[in-house]
């Protein structure tokens, strides 16, 4: 017995022995040595900084671009397939109308990576204010505008897109989150992201330092949070907000521009550029010579956005970067409007838009009874090699000799390096989005109270629209012959035209025509002008469209396929099948 | 004599008696035999603790004198021949009597063989888990290369395919059928060297050929030097290995150093090595007729392949302008060109000897082969050293080192599939333009410039390299260095014997150190383009994996005074860390073109990449074993695996099995059957396993890097963590019956056995995608469902008559698989959508069906008429007309491409016009090719199925499984004396396989080489042919849908190898001083009995898509002579 008492002993001192082996606790913690942990990060300002750029370059990401572009233009009159569109047959079908569930530009995550980003930055922003010394308010509260202002964006987009979408507020870290969110409606996303950048408007940064000339235009200012609100509040029908951001826009960018010039020591006719644009502070061509088309080339080429910072308010930014530094280029552009080396891109203006270029008489889109002598007939779209001219072309050059027909050279950018900027909001925008506030605000009647109530509107419609429609006209000395007559527009209902022409003309290929035609045919509660230009189509039979569209819900995007498969609480829109092909499914044994 | 003895004794006793009481500082005595006193044998004495304190030997008449340090302690006399003589030290003369061993009296010792590896030492009688056991004995002079070959056809339930003939490639393995659907988790069974895990985790390692050597591990280790196979294949046998067994375990026992003189042994094999042929190709000649008919076939146009549209193949002279034209006037034999006869030799010695301290085995091996592809040579290095000492009874201390070096020329890229499609009138060399010779530079054909010939072959011929010039210019070079040295320690704390209670510690600490280089160099010799197309590229990676474990391990074995309990058990800690980190660089625009390669930092630097990884894990096992009457057993094994793949939660995974068996054999009213059946016995289990994903960090938020904006840099979150990720389980019943016969001289052994997967762990699950990201990497899901049954037979001396005996080995065995439950989003990514592609494989993946099921099309020949042919012959007739006119073209046996009802009457539309067959035609313009205009003569016959005039996904139909009904080998061996032949047998039953390889050589729709099938094309109308008109273009026909024409039946019946062994009798060699001498030689894989048409129905199955033949490079056949000397 004593021997088995010792043989315990034993047996316990070697259990002890092996059991001390086990003592650390944290052996099984190990850290990834190639990534940087969530523990590990958010703890000085770099941090945040690098994850609010993170959310820009989310945003300027080919594939949130092209959506930009094919959500906000491809279904409308202005488009029409190009080089190879075999080859992309989703973007094939979209310009069909024959867009379904599957169709792969219906997938909406890059938008939405975007928004996880900015609640990533909104989470745990304010916890490395507390810990980093450096990183003072002022900081914390600009880049919390910045973040606010891009999730805002992104939501206009996803709405003006799908109407209803899921909506959140909070940062997804974890798999144990509820993801599979049921749909916001449009008008509850709209006041939420409207109140979102109410509520931090005054944060912003309202002029970044001119040694960093590209931040002006290509990161959040005050101005592009009030250029936003501008075009919700005509979006949520709030038609006297609309008019009091835009004309906040209008006032500090024409500071802007004054204190530009005033830097610059510039020296020009003062009095010949503020007549010729009514005093808004556009982009002009120099109106020396005759060569035009600066103008547009300073909007959407130059790398410099000090000059184009006058007009130009959000964009995202692009370089050409031939020597391959690793800069983005923009390869949607490239891609979908053209390039030296297959002129006509996927997609080209529809022979709608042809027609109207090339006619020296103008037909609908350009003003009628005049001949055409305006730039954007020429910068938006070339007939000889139809391309894109204003975004895929790195120079435009139109000569316009008084008398004769102008013509133009341009050069475009070579396959896989395009810098065209992606412009968001520029003042042309927002001044025709005020016009075309103040025309929802006239009244439609013609008795004298509603005539008089009309004219001060009128008036000031017209001279935002004639600002911009007189910006391009190639002549450097106007007459009345020249440019659009404020009596030819006396009515609410001629005026809305004007400006709805002028808007399609400006804006051309820049992703807002269909947003446009949505917002019309929301306003108006059926999609007349919807049917009208979806009927000017190449790709799409006439007779489809005016069935289609019979349905409001057709002028959104349903959603994609694989989300509803996840997330079953999304409710597809009804103008468009599941897009799921399940024939074949019954044959197999 | 007498009397003067015994009072000497009488003295001698008295002495003694006087001086006990005193200390004894020394011994003196005599040893004898009965023949007399011996000189020369051995007094030592030992400590307790068996260690020796002094000793001495006797002198010429047997006496002897020995100081001691303490009377403790005893006196051990040792001679050779004689039985050992123990002796406490209670007397100072000693008198002792040694006995020879020989003339000892037979004593009963009841010992059995006991398990070896990592669980307790069970008398194999008392296993009551599912394994078995190859003896590497029976493979001794065998020609076999690597484990993985002794094994095919040889373990039930084990399914071995060779990856591809390719030197230094290794094999895919599936215990139990395929048990994983995701490529997350590896499916192959754990390979276990004298209990270490080999275990290299090569996270993000991205260098080429990594997949060839991956599961290459085994071949490092030499045959030579593997004492014997167990394979484990149920939970309660894979228990002690936790979730790292999951997917089965190969254990393997490397040879130790035996008690004896030195003793060395020398083997040699040759080995001719061949690669089986497969389809004939065709010629030049062939070739560009056929190539001018699928030019001219779409278009109907003689322009299309004329000499001004492609001047490669129309034998153009001078005259013509193509300054090319020299080049392809030719017959070459690519294939032939990039074959050869392989040639490989293995020397291997060892050295093994040892005495009763200490023991040593030590081996070293030199293999060098050529392989069947030319210039690939592989070199390896292997060596292995075991040494055992035994410090004292308790105590032993024994260390392992081996090593392996292996040097892999490789080709540049895999170059047989090249020669496969290599255009055949294409010449090697470049000829001399005036004179036609050959010159001694090889031919490429032109890639950039102005005027390189036609356009068509950009996309395929000009993108493939000249085969034997990559072979002879390019390089590839593989190192690897793979070191493991171990050390054991064990120490009896209690008993040595069964009489005592026994307690057996036993530490010991392994290392797992792998390097490898890999180099590649391209010369600008390969291409034809300039130095700004990158040329002149050279690559160069590293990875370097270092692991660590150790293991605790404490043994009680009770002594039970009551005889019919036994009772072990175990309890262990083990703990394994290890990293590994890899980086590449390549480079291009390098200076030199000789043919040593240049280091990448000489050029323009291309893509470097690096990676890292590290892991961690602890386990803890308490295992124990229990048996009453020694038939009565029950096993009990409780693990605890942790891991750092998981977050905190979720971090340990519990592990528990248990097994029974019944020896009813052994039971006392079944003696009188034991002369009949010697054994039979019951075995239930259950087990409980699990699996871990092969990524770590999953449970971490993690950032990263992003494209730069503006001038900013930028950062991302880049995943969703997963931190309610937990263990894939695995709970597995087994009940196995094992039967002996006649002594022993037949055994049976049959296993059933159930094991179910839960909490799957699948790879790129979907997520909302409001969520910012798309995917999560893995989630556990769904439910999956192995069920077989396997059989084994082997025979101990079946048949033994004078000098001649006969032994075999049979198993067979079944597995099926079934999904149960699996998340529908999961299932239905799985299932893909119909692309009605040529040679597109619908994939369809249901819950409650086994996986690889087959789908396609009906195959019914080739449409010898046009449709306009027929369409005009019925023109202008009315509709019974037409119809009659149709039976009676039916019944003479034509074809032609018209739409036909259900009742085998022609559909007319309106103005009685046939309806031609056409494909996927949508009314609304969405079917897949609205271009094709239907089929035509030349074309394949689908069967449509569904009688609605066109062939779409509704046509396709169940076409057979790629799931064998049978697996299994079997073989025999026969003795004569001095002579034994062995054979080898494997097969496999039942299972259907889609030959794409055939697809591909057969479909003549683009410019590579086809198979001489393709002669029998249908050319012209009337035509009765299976292989249809030569089309170029993809979509300018739809002839090679998946279809019955290609899913062939892929049963086989290999002979694995069959061997002829001789040993020359040992009279006729002590002379010369050898113990051994034998030879033999031996067959390997020389023939497969198969309707299967490709080269090699052994193709791989594993996962949800169907078994398929991509021309992978076979399985070789070689030859092999060999001798072994021992000397």
């Amino acid at each position: 017995m004593k021997i088995m008492k010792k043989n315990y002993y034993r047996i316990i001192s070697a259990v002890c022995a092996i059991c001390s082996f086990t003592s650390c606790a944290d052996f099984l913690e190990i850290k990834d040595q190639r990534e940087i942990i969530l523990e590990d990060f958010w703890n000085e300002k770099a941090d945040v900084e690098n994850i609010v750029t993170g959310c820009y370059s989310a945003l300027q990401e080919d594939d949130a671009r092209k959506r930009m572009m094919v959500w906000g233009e491809f279904r409308s009159d202005n488009i029409a397939s190009g080089n190879n569109i075999n080859n992309d047959i989703n973007l094939f079908n979209v310009l069909k109308e024959n867009i379904t569930a599957k169709n792969t530009f219906t997938t909406w995550v890059n938008f939405y990576d975007v928004i996880n980003r900015c609640n990533t930055v909104i989470k745990y922003a304010p916890e490395v204010a507390a810990k980093d010394p450096a990183y003072t308010e002022g900081d914390l509260k600009a880049n919390m505008a910045e973040v606010v202002a891009l999730r805002s964006l992104c939501y206009f987009y996803l709405i003006r897109t799908f109407r209803d979408v899921p909506f959140s507020r909070e940062a997804f870290i974890d798999d144990d989150q509820k993801m599979d969110l049921p749909a916001t409606p449009f008008k509850e996303v709209l006041n939420n992201i409207i109140s979102d950048l109410e509520s931090v408007k005054g944060d912003a940064v309202r002029r970044y330092p001119e040694t960093k000339d590209r931040y002006q235009t290509g990161r959040i200012t005050q101005d592009a949070i009030k250029a936003m609100l501008c075009e919700m509040y005509l979006w949520a029908g709030d038609y006297q907000k609309c008019i009091d951001y835009a004309d906040e826009v209008i006032a500090s960018k024409k500071q802007y521009a004054e204190e530009y010039d005033k830097k610059r020591r510039f020296t020009g006719d003062k009095s010949t550029i503020e007549s010729r644009l009514n005093g808004y502070p556009l982009v002009y061509d120099n109106m020396t010579g005759n060569v035009y088309g600066d103008a547009y080339s300073t909007l959407f080429i130059e790398t410099s956005r000090q000059f184009a910072a006058r007009e130009v308010i959000f964009e995202l930014n692009y370089d050409s970067d031939p020597a391959k530094n690793g800069k983005p280029n923009n390869g949607a552009i490239s891609s979908y409007y053209g390039n030296e080396r297959s002129e006509k891109g996927l997609v080209t203006a529809s022979s709608y838009i042809d027609n109207e270029v090339k006619e020296s008489k103008a037909k609908e889109l350009f003003e009628k009874e005049k001949e055409v002598r305006d730039a954007r007939c020429y910068t938006n779209y070339s007939p000889d090699n139809k391309s894109i001219v204003k975004l895929a072309c790195k120079l435009i050059q139109i000569e316009a000799p008084a008398g004769s027909n102008p013509s133009y050279g341009i050069s475009l950018y070579p396959e896989n390096s395009n810098g065209s900027h992606w412009v968001i909001y520029r003042l042309a925008d927002i001044m025709l989005l005020k016009a075309e506030a103040l025309c929802e605000q006239m009244k439609a009647g013609n008795d004298d109270e509603d005539v008089a109530f009309n004219k001060p509107k009128l008036a000031e419609a017209f001279k935002l629209v004639n600002a911009i429609n007189k910006r391009s006209i190639l002549k450097n000395t106007l007459t009345d012959q020249d440019t659009i007559k404020a009596a030819d527009y006396g009515s609410k209902l001629l005026m809305t035209q004007l400006v709805k022409r002028e808007r399609q003309r400006e804006l051309m290929f820049e992703g807002k025509r269909w947003f446009d035609l949505v917002r019309y045919a929301m306003r108006a509660g059926k999609t007349d002008e919807v049917v009208t230009a979806v009927g000017r189509r190449d790709d799409v039979n006439s007779q489809f469209a005016q069935n289609f569209f019979k349905k409001m819900d057709a002028i959104f995007w349903p959603y994609n396929y694989e989300e509803l498969k996840v997330n079953h609480n999304l409710v597809q829109n009804p103008s468009f099948g599941s897009g799921e092909s399940s024939s074949y499914e019954k044959t197999a044994k | 004599m007498r009397i003067l003895k015994s009072i000497i004794f009488i003295l001698a006793l008295m002495f003694s008696t006087t001086l006990s009481a005193q200390t004894i500082t020394s011994v003196h005595g005599t040893v004898s035999d009965d023949m007399g006193p011996l000189m020369g044998a051995a007094i030592r004495e030992m400590d307790a603790n068996d260690r020796v304190q002094n000793s001495t030997i006797t002198d010429l008449n047997g006496n002897f004198t020995m100081k001691i340090r303490s009377p403790k302690n005893k006196l051990k006399i040792t001679y050779v021949g004689m039985a050992d003589v123990v002796l406490p030290i209670n007397k100072t003369t000693f008198k002792v009597m040694m006995k020879s061993k020989t003339t000892l009296k037979e004593v009963v010792k009841v010992g059995s063989k006991r398990m070896q590896g990592n669980t307790l030492p069970i008398p194999q009688r008392e296993l009551s888990y599912a394994t078995q056991t190859i003896s590497m004995k029976e493979f001794e002079g065998l020609g076999i290369n690597s484990v993985d070959e002794a094994l095919q056809g040889r373990i039930a339930g084990l399914d071995i395919i060779g990856n591809s003939g390719n030197l230094g490639s290794g094999s895919t393995m599936r215990l139990r059928g395929a048990s994983s659907l995701s490529t997350l988790t590896d499916a192959n069974p754990l390979i276990v060297v004298d209990g270490n895990i080999r275990e290299v985790n090569l996270d993000n390692f991205d260098m080429q050929g990594a997949n060839d050597e991956k599961f290459a591990e085994l071949l490092n280790i030499n045959p030579e030097d593997i004492a014997s196979i167990t394979v484990l294949k149920d939970a309660a046998a894979c228990a002690v290995y936790g979730s790292q067994g999951g997917n089965g375990v190969i254990e393997l026992t490397t040879k130790r150093g035996t008690k004896g003189k030195p003793h060395v042994t020398y083997s040699l094999k040759l080995t001719g090595t061949y690669q089986p042929k497969g389809y004939d190709l065709l010629n030049g000649d062939d070739y560009t007729m056929m190539l001018k008919e699928a030019y001219f076939n779409p278009r109907q146009d003689d322009n299309a392949s004329d000499g001004n549209a492609i001047p490669e193949i129309n034998y153009l002279d001078n005259t013509s302008g193509f300054s090319e034209w020299r080049q392809y006037r030719d017959n070459t034999d690519w294939r032939d060109a990039v074959t050869q006869w392989g040639l490989r030799q293995n020397h291997y010695a060892t050295i093994t000897g040892g005495g009763d301290k200490a023991s040593f085995r030590i081996g070293a091996g030199f293999d060098h082969e050529t392989g069947t592809i030319i210039k690939q040579k592989l070199s390896r290095f292997s060596t292995r050293v075991n040494l055992d000492y035994n410090v004292s009874q308790r105590i032993r201390v024994s260390t392992n080192f081996s090593m392996t070096y292996t040097n892999n020329k490789r080709n540049y890229e895999e170059l047989l599939p090249i020669a496969l499609k290599k255009m055949p009138n294409m010449s090697i060399y470049e000829k001399n333009p005036l004179t036609g010779e050959d010159t001694d530079t090889y031919y490429n054909m032109l890639q950039s410039g102005d005027h390189i010939g036609s356009e068509v072959f950009k996309g395929d011929q000009r993108t493939y390299n000249n085969p034997v010039a990559v072979a002879n210019l390019a390089q590839r070079n593989q190192r690897n260095y793979d070191m493991n040295p171990e050390l054991v320690i064990s120490y009896n704390l209690l008993g040595l014997d069964d009489e005592h209670w026994q307690l057996n510690w036993r530490g010991s600490v392994y290392m797992n150190i792998s390097n490898g280089y890999n180099d590649a160099f391209f010369p600008q010799e390969l291409v034809s383009k300039s130095w700004r197309d990158k040329v002149n590229t050279a690559s160069s990676g590293s990875n370097k994996s270092v692991s660590f474990n150790t293991k605790q391990t404490l043994t009680l074995i009770p002594s039970f005074a009551n005889k019919d309990h036994s009772m072990m058990m175990m309890g262990r800690f083990e703990l394994t860390s290890g990293s590994s980190n890899s980086q590449s660089t390549s480079a291009y625009g390098l200076p030199s073109t000789g043919s040593v390669i240049v280091s990448p930092t000489a050029g323009m630097i291309d893509s470097p990449s690096s990676g890292f990884s590290q892991w961690r894990s602890m386990y803890y096992t308490f295992s124990a074993h229990y048996a009453y009457k020694g038939r009565y057993v029950a096993d009990l094994t409780l693990r605890a695996d942790g891991t750092t793949k998981f977050g905190p939660g979720n971090r340990w995974g519990y592990f528990p099995s248990a097994s029974l068996k019944w020896i009813i054999s052994d039971e006392p009213w079944m003696q009188k059957l034991k002369p009949v059946l010697s054994m039979l016995a019951i075995r239930p289990s259950w087990g409980l396993n699990g699996n871990q994903p092969g990524q770590n960090y999953l449970y971490t938020s993690k950032y990263g890097s992003s494209t730069p904006y503006i001038d900013m840099a930028s950062m991302k979150p880049l995943n969703i963590r997963l931190s309610d990720l937990k263990w894939e389980k695995v709970q597995s019943y087994n009940f196995g019956i094992d039967v002996g016969l006649f002594d022993g001289k037949l055994n049976l052994t049959l296993e059933g056995y159930q094991s179910t997967r839960s909490d799957m762990l699948l790879g790129g699950y979907r997520i909302p995608s409001n969520s910012g990201f798309k995917d999560v990497p893995t989630h556990n899901n769904g439910k999956m469902r192995n069920t077989g049954w396997e059989f084994h037979i082997n025979t101990a001396r079946l048949i033994k008559k004078g000098k001649f005996s006969m032994d075999m080995n049979v198993n067979f065995g079944n597995n099926r698989n079934e999904i149960l439950e699996l998340d529908p989003n999961i299932l239905d990514s799985k299932n893909s959508v119909y692309g009605y592609a040529n040679g597109e494989t619908l994939q369809r993946v249901q819950l409650h069906n086994p996986f690889g099921a087959i789908y396609g099309f009906k195959y019914l020949g080739v449409y010898q008429y046009n449709y306009n042919t027929f369409k005009n012959a019925v023109a202008g007739m009315t509709p019974d007309e037409i119809q009659a006119y149709w039976q009676k073209f039916r019944a003479e046996g034509k074809t032609a491409p018209v739409a036909v009802d259900a009742n085998g009457n022609l559909i007319l539309s309106g103005n009685n016009v046939p309806v031609r067959i056409r494909y996927d035609y949508r009314i609304d313009g969405t079917g897949h090719d609205q271009n094709f205009p239907g089929f035509n003569g030349g074309d394949a016959i689908y069967e449509d199925l569904n009688h609605d005039g066109q062939i779409n996904a509704l046509d396709i139909t169940y076409l057979g499984s790629s799931l064998p009904k049978l697996t299994g080998g079997f073989g025999f061996s026969f003795n004569y004396g001095d002579w034994r032949l062995s054979t080898q047998f494997t097969y496999r039953v039942g299972n259907k396989i889609i030959n794409k390889a055939r697809l591909n050589a057969e479909a003549m729709v683009g410019n590579d080489n086809q198979s001489q099938a393709v002669n029998y094309r249908w050319r012209q109308e009337g035509d009765v042919t299976v292989i249809p008109r030569a089309m170029y273009g993809n979509t300018s026909n739809y002839n090679t849908l998946i279809s019955d024409r290609f899913v062939e039946d892929g049963s086989y019946l290999r002979m694995s190898y069959a061997q002829l062994n001789y040993n020359v009798k040992k009279k006729y060699l002590t002379w010369i001083g050898l113990n051994r001498l034998s030879f033999y030689a031996s067959i390997n894989n020389p023939f497969v009995i198969t309707k299967y048409s490709g080269v090699d129905p052994d193709i791989a199955f594993g996962g949800e898509a169907p078994a398929t033949d991509n021309a992978q490079t076979p399985r070789s056949r070689s030859y092999t002579l060999g001798i072994t000397v021992d000397f």
